[in-house]
């Protein structure tokens, strides 16, 4: 085993929270070591571009298409779910539907980019609703943070579209771009749906289309400059960084920004002090070694892997004054497991969370222009907060400018059906297709799940990856609380439908393939969002939660554990500006922390 | 007795004449550019693009300097640059596929210290009915102003600024509309910013931007950012080879560059719709001209006081650059061996359709 130099921090994952927390790290002079399992394929715009070709060039673009795992470094792919393969050992009953990148960048290389902040009452469900848990802070102590990270990130909205739900912004706050322009279709259906009333028990609400955040470069607002493309080349050679500093509407942000006009957690990475970062890519942390009597850490031990396609390895130890685990919300409490880490509220790994995600999908009354601009501009969220939520889960949509593509794999898909299926040739293909292809829309139904402590990520010595270490094995269940809430999203995506004159095409037995649920005489068909979260549940309590409200682990009290997972609840946000705007606030405890 | 009146046409003159030689550079690069086959040549990709964006840069930098002073910068209609076209250093632009003659041209285009050369008496351009068209305003701006080189001609205009300032004052001077000025809401990723122009010093700043970024220190071939300059970039594909940092000019020791001329739609050189004789070509050309007179036609509207007519000015690039690579990508059955490619021309009737939307 071959010691490394002490470091002030060592950090476990280069992904969004590894890259902030080392660059407010460096940025006052303290030594980082961060570890990253996976490749740094997309450090230089060399390497990126070449993700690109291959992306290009395979048939089944799915999230995972540009970014295929390192032998070392395994990663979950949505086909396994499929096949019951893969990285995940899935003990049911219901299958976990997303996955995640396990490369430098992690998976915010294809992420969507939705930045929306949570809702003041996502952070008290259980004061509130009587649902889930109570978060041990507030929207107050997190309104700074959210403003950090929404300039981190390189956030574009309007406050004017944004201040709803009970989500205030500081006074003469704005975001750092303006918003994306909303689609040629989010215009047309604004045009019939805003207004439209509708009731979810004795609650009326009126609906209306809103564009949504978006870590997305558009018009800068202020001194505000956007970040292009990564390009760390030393040589004096880089020239990708003018790319990307708008976007260009390549309709490809999932899973490849063509242009990177798309935040990554890179370009944070990028901004960080190289002279106190040390970046070690493909050395997967293997083990976290405590001292028995104190409870500190003391190492972490990490397995460096030279060939992508090889297990072989080598094992290394690094040592710091701190450690801090940012390697995803699944691998976090994996790595905390497998070593055996205190675990007093028997919370660790549990509370595994989703935003199980229904499709609706249907033709506009004429052409709407689907197949241009990002892949979704707007969205519906005036059910993201009501007092249903002590019934049933909140939901959002969004809406896509990308026709049916994730939904039944069009425009392939429609092609093969006018061909084999209709026998059109000649000019009335085309303009079935012309006519039809434009008119395609498509709304995701995200649902929220609640924490539950049946849903969970355990180790399993039987099962290993090639390395050695443990995969992880994960039960799932699709509770009632989120089958009532899927029940809901549908029916008000019918209605939604029915007034924007959409004709409903929603038929999962002619889409492509996702799991299922059954609920009553219904049977849901439902896909992840990749929005990992709760297996190291922050709280007021070692004896309820894993993390105090710092992201500070209980019982080793020299360790950070940052993420989603730390996420008591998680409302129907994605989580990413959430997750940023927690570790930037745990960011400034560690500094002065370390510099006391 | 004040000459300001007169002082100021012949500026306004000069920097017209400095938005049209920023755009004339612009057309030899894209086609080389779209020239190169997909996937390959990406070094010369990269280069060639960080090239085009600045001169971009500049045109919008020379343009926003006029605008200070009161001018209205155009480049429609008459000002669309033709083919081949002659520079006041004595090169003579012309429309290539990617290839060395095309390198070449480009590094003595980025050497703005490229000595002038009066033409060759025989040169084709000379025997030509319209040399005139064919070659830089800035060539005739007087009778008696004959720059040597492009950064003579923009310390020429510095001079007359200053001069004009010290006539009748910096404030009577630029009396331009701030509205009118590109900003960087609407101009931006061309390795440098727009410069808002409002009086001598930012003047003197947007045009020694242009100065600098063109020729930057020969001397030094790298910038304060470790930046490795474009002249030295083009010298890399020249020669195949990469710079280190302690190689000397000239004299690169670094890693080979992937250079594949062979990988390159062969276009013809300078082509012109009218030699296109199949329908196909000949739409497919209408249409390419079509939008690089929108283009033009939203420039010109950007920097005559709707600078949010960039917006849709990039849209018109993706669509020039389509076509131009459906041209690109079809021989000439007359010219065995080539291929067509965008021919660049103004399109009159794109003023009164387009005129309408803008």
């Amino acid at each position: 085993m071959t010691e490394d130099q002490r470091y002030d921090v060592v950090v476990v994952g280069a992904g969004v929270n590894g890259a902030l927390v080392a660059k407010c790290l460096t940025g006052r002079k303290l030594r980082v070591l961060l570890l990253e399992a996976g490749p740094a394929a997309a450090w230089t715009f060399d390497g990126y571009v070449k993700r690109l070709d291959d992306f290009y060039g395979v048939y089944a673009k799915g999230p995972e298409a540009p970014w295929p795992a390192a032998v070392g470094a395994p990663q979950p792919d949505t086909h396994d779910v499929r096949t019951g393969g893969g990285y995940f050992v899935q003990k049911g009953p219901h299958k976990y539907a997303s996955s995640y990148t396990r490369y430098a960048g992690g998976s915010t290389l294809h992420w969507l980019g939705v930045a929306l902040r949570m809702l003041p009452e996502d952070f008290s469900l259980h004061s509130r609703y009587g649902r889930g848990r109570d978060w041990p802070l507030g929207y107050a102590d997190l309104e700074p943070y959210y403003r950090k990270a929404e300039r981190e990130l390189g956030v574009a909205a309007d406050v004017a579209d944004q201040a709803h739900l009970g989500v205030e912004f500081a006074p003469g706050y704005d975001y750092p771009m303006r918003r994306i322009p909303p689609s040629y279709s989010d215009q047309m259906l604004a045009a019939t749906v805003d207004g439209m009333r509708l009731s979810l028990g004795s609650e009326e609400f009126a609906l209306k289309i809103r564009s949504y955040p978006a870590a997305r470069n558009g018009i800068p607002r202020g001194d505000f400059v956007p970040d292009g493309a990564v390009d760390e080349r030393t040589d004096g050679q880089a020239l990708g960084r003018d790319i990307g500093q708008r976007c260009q509407g390549n309709t490809a942000c999932t899973p490849i920004c063509p242009v990177q006009a798309k935040y990554n957690a890179l370009k944070t990475l990028a901004k960080a002090d190289h002279r106190y970062l040390h970046l070690v890519t493909q050395a997967v942390a293997s083990r976290i070694n405590v001292d028995p009597a104190s409870g500190a850490v003391q190492s972490v031990e990490y397995k460096r892997y030279t060939e992508a396609d090889s297990p072989r390895h080598t094992v290394h130890r690094a040592t710091g004054r701190v450690y801090v685990l940012a390697a995803h919300a699944v691998e976090n409490a994996k790595l905390m497991l497998a070593s055996g880490l205190g675990n007093r509220s028997g919370e660790l790994g549990r509370n595994l969370m989703d935003h199980p995600c229904l499709y609706a999908w249907g033709l506009m009354p004429s052409p709407a222009g689907a197949y241009r601009g990002p892949l979704s501009t707007a969205g519906l969220d005036d059910l993201r907060g009501g007092a249903f939520r002590a019934r049933h889960a909140a939901f959002r949509f969004d809406i896509g400018n990308d026709g049916w593509h994730s939904t039944t794999g069009a425009p392939d898909s429609t092609v093969a059906d006018a061909v084999y299926t209709r026998n059109l040739f000649g000019k009335q293909l085309r303009r079935h297709l012309g006519s039809n292809l434009s008119r395609q829309i498509r709304f995701s139904l995200a649902v929220e799940q609640l924490p539950s402590a049946d849903n969970r990520v355990t180790v399993d010595p039987q099962y290993l990856d090639p390395l050695g270490n443990p995969r992880p094995v994960l039960s799932y269940r699709i509770e009632e609380y989120t089958l009532d809430g899927m029940a809901a999203a549908a029916e008000v995506a019918r209605k939604v439908f029915e007034r924007a004159g959409i004709t409903d095409c929603t038929n999962p037995d002619e889409g492509t393939w996702f799991p299922s649920v059954e609920h009553g005489d219904e049977v849901f068909h439902y896909h992840g969002m990749g929005h990992f979260a709760g297996t190291h549940v922050m709280g007021d309590s070692p004896e309820t939660s894993v993390t105090d409200p710092d992201q500070r682990s209980w019982e080793h009290r020299n360790l950070y554990v940052l993420g989603s997972g730390s996420f008591p609840t998680m409302g129907t946000s994605n989580p990413t500006l959430t997750m940023a705007a927690l570790t930037l606030r745990t960011a400034d405890r560690l500094v002065a922390e370390l510099a006391s | 007795m004040s000459t300001g009146v007169v002082s100021t046409a012949r500026l306004k003159a000069l920097l017209q004449a400095g938005v049209e030689l920023e755009l004339s550079t612009i057309p030899p690069y894209l086609c080389a550019l779209y020239s190169l086959r997909p996937m390959t040549n990406a070094e010369a990709s990269l280069v060639i693009r960080s090239v085009v964006v600045e001169e971009m840069l500049h045109m919008v930098l020379a343009a926003n300097v006029l605008n200070a002073i009161g001018g209205e910068p155009h480049v429609a209609d008459g000002h669309a640059p033709r083919y081949p076209h002659e520079l006041p250093t004595g090169v003579v632009l012309h429309l290539l596929p990617f290839s060395r003659e095309a390198v070449d041209t480009f590094l003595k285009v980025e050497n703005p210290a490229h000595p002038h050369r009066a033409l060759e008496a025989d040169h084709p351009l000379l025997a030509g009915r319209n040399h005139q068209r064919h070659r830089a305003r800035c060539l005739d701006v007087d009778e008696g102003f004959h720059p040597a080189s492009i950064g003579d001609f923009y310390h020429e205009v510095i001079r007359e600024l200053e001069a004009a300032a010290a006539d009748i004052g910096e404030r009577t001077l630029f009396c331009g509309d701030p509205t009118r000025q590109v900003t960087r809401d609407y101009y931006y990723a061309a390795g440098g910013r727009s410069i808002l122009v409002g009086d001598l010093d930012s003047a003197r700043a947007a045009l020694n931007e242009i100065v600098e970024q063109g020729e930057g220190d020969m001397g030094a071939m790298f910038d304060d950012d470790g930046d490795l300059a474009h002249y030295y970039r083009f010298q890399q594909l020249r020669d195949g080879r990469s710079y280190r940092r302690s190689d000397d000019a000239g004299a690169p020791t670094g890693p080979p560059v992937e250079v594949d001329y062979d990988a390159v739609y062969p276009m013809i050189a300078n082509p012109r719709s009218e030699e296109y004789r199949v329908p196909g070509l000949q739409a497919a050309a209408a249409g390419a001209n079509r939008t690089w007179s929108e283009l033009l036609l939203q420039l010109d509207a950007a920097f005559n006081g709707r600078p949010a007519a960039l917006l849709p000015a990039v849209h018109s690039m993706f669509k020039l650059r389509d076509q131009s690579l459906v041209l690109l990508a079809n021989p000439m059955p007359d010219h065995p061996g080539r291929n067509a490619g965008p021919t660049f021309e103004w399109d009159p009737s794109a003023r009164a359709e387009l005129g309408m939307r803008l």
